[in-house]
């Protein structure tokens, strides 16, 4: 079996962050971090940006126009109804709807985007480089081909830094 | 870390100034136009008592929800909870101007209108006194009983303390959610004795939290801006700039909320109210007002580069807190003056009014060290860090 990858198994989030700020100062590369949670320390502290929030935007402020767009066209121009004599743009009462249809546009708009540029969709195989990252254990993941930049021997690196576990593994995609 | 801030003379000098300014507006304006003082006088009067309601209704919060990151901040509302047994007294006052402001205090409106005539049980004059003081009572009370339990934890320390702020804190936030939503029926929603909106307490509620929250958040920055909560870093910014945004998220809501309903619902005595906003020049203010305490803090709160951002998070708040006197002079000058008016009298009051709380909260917050010492989170709080 080829062990291609090494593997860094943490307890808690203060010893996995040491250990991530250490493995970048003597210039390893991470190939990738499993948290439990989401931990934007670790995003930042791998160097990657994302320009979600202003997609989420973008889409919230399609949404809003859009709705309102639909709105004043059934209500004004296409069929306009006199309610309780009220004029046809009845404005304030489009609101509530506009903030509905808003939520729901950026959250199923935001959905889809981030399954394609994570290539997530239904039925993929998925890597998991150690199964406990989905109980309690912070798992940190290197290439072991792209390790020679970095000086000094990682795997004490990682236990000097808290990892209970240290251990070589070649990574093979799960159904 | 004993941080004690020492109030120079000249800043006394200024708030003495600033409250001379005020007494010689007043006494003119009492002279020359008593409805329109009396309207001044109640309009600052409860903006300051919100902005104090509104602290203490932060470090209830901050108690109840044991948070970490404000542990450090806490001696700002508190010091702000002072002015609240000040405005007390002066809204007693009010007492000499019932007739300017609230027209069912009239002889012949409650002999002729049934409507007032129905009420009258609940809105008369010794009741409606009674009412306000068994309100400062409870408020004053309360706020004292909070105050002490923080100072003994820095005397004494133990947490003991704590628990008890916590207690308090949750009576405290029941006792005011009752009274304060009657007080402002009481003291603002009476003055278009017609009109009734039960939203409203809701509304005030919110403003008063948000307005409250912003005014902690420019004492908190000013100080740190003049070298005091050196601890103080990007998170406990972030939070507070999400606080501000949050808050006025809400107030849009329950403000939109109130206006929707009625003018959808299109009841003649509901929609009333919102025709005397609309004409005679009151309608630039009810838009300027949704501009101010809703739009601005949103759009500007939220890109992540504006919100982190000290001094765009100062303009808001500073923003904000005239956005609270427009609010109030939207909700109080339509029902005592039939023009929109604003000129010396109102920039005196308010600089009178502004002067007396400066004064009072600056005592306060001088008289004990800026940092608490034995809070449980005090050590989280110093070194927060967002995730």
């Amino acid at each position: 079996m080829n062990k291609n990858h090494i593997i860094g198994v943490f307890d808690d989030e203060d010893s996995l962050m040491s250990a991530v700020h250490e493995v970048k100062e003597k210039g390893f590369e991470i190939w990738e971090v499993f948290t439990p949670y989401p931990i934007h320390e670790v995003i930042e502290a791998m160097g990657k940006k994302t320009r979600f929030t202003f997609a989420a935007f973008i889409y919230g402020f399609l949404g809003a126009a859009g709705v309102l767009a639909f709105m004043y066209y059934t209500a004004v121009i296409d069929w306009p109804i006199n309610y309780g004599g009220k004029p046809t743009n009845a404005f304030p009462s489009f609101i509530v709807v506009t903030i509905v249809i808003t939520i729901l546009t950026v959250t199923l708009a935001s959905l889809f985007t981030f399954s394609l540029r994570a290539k997530i969709y239904p039925g993929k195989a998925y890597i998991l480089p150690d199964a406990r990252s989905t109980d309690d254990k912070f798992v940190m993941v290197f290439d072991k081909s792209k390790q020679n930049s970095g000086s000094g021997d990682l795997e004490s690196i990682l236990l000097k830094k808290g990892a209970v576990e240290v251990y070589e593994k070649e990574l093979q995609p799960q159904i | 870390m004993d941080t004690k801030i020492t109030l120079t003379k000249g800043f006394q000098y200024v708030t003495f100034a600033m409250m001379a300014i005020g007494i010689a507006v007043i006494a003119y304006s009492f002279v020359a136009d008593p409805a329109r003082a009396w309207a001044n006088f109640l309009l600052n009067n409860y903006m300051f008592l919100s902005i104090a309601i509104g602290a203490s209704f932060f470090i209830a919060l901050q108690y109840i929800s044991q948070s970490g990151w404000s542990a450090m901040f806490k001696r700002v509302p508190e010091a702000m909870m002072s002015y609240i047994p000040y405005a007390g007294i002066l809204m007693l006052l009010l007492f000499f101007g019932m007739h300017s402001i609230y027209h069912w205090t009239h002889e012949d409106a409650l002999a002729t209108d049934t409507l007032i005539q129905h009420k009258a049980p609940y809105l008369n004059i010794p009741f409606f006194f009674i009412r306000m003081i068994v309100f400062f009572l409870a408020w004053v009370l309360m706020t004292r009983l909070i105050r002490n339990a923080s100072l003994n934890e820095d005397k004494i320390g133990g947490r003991s303390f704590f628990e008890k702020s916590e207690l308090l804190s949750k009576i405290y936030i029941f006792i005011l959610a009752i009274t304060f939503s009657f007080a402002t029926f009481d003291w603002i929603m009476s003055i278009e004795v017609h009109w009734f909106s039960t939203l409203f307490s809701l509304k005030n509620f919110v403003a008063a939290f948000l307005h409250g929250t912003a005014t902690v958040v420019l004492v908190v920055i000013i100080l740190h801006q003049k070298g005091f909560y050196k601890e103080m870093n990007k998170s406990h910014l972030l939070d507070f700039s999400r606080y501000v945004f949050m808050l006025s998220i809400v107030w849009g809501y329950f403000a939109f909320s109130q206006f929707m309903i009625i003018w959808y619902g299109n009841i003649p005595e509901e929609t009333e109210y919102f025709a005397h906003r609309w004409h005679s020049g009151f309608k630039v203010i009810f838009y300027v007002n949704f501009f101010i305490n809703w739009f601005l803090p949103f759009v500007l709160l939220l890109p992540q580069v504006l919100n982190k951002n000290i001094q765009v998070v100062k303009a808001v708040v500073i923003i904000l807190i005239f956005g609270q006197y427009l609010d109030l002079y939207e909700q109080i000058f339509p029902g005592v003056m039939h023009h929109p008016v604003f000129g010396i009298t109102e920039i005196g009051f308010f600089i009178g009014f502004a002067g007396l709380f400066l004064f009072i909260f600056a005592k306060a917050l001088a008289a004990v060290p800026l940092i608490p010492k034995n809070h449980p989170y005090l050590d989280e709080s110093l070194h927060h860090h967002l995730h």
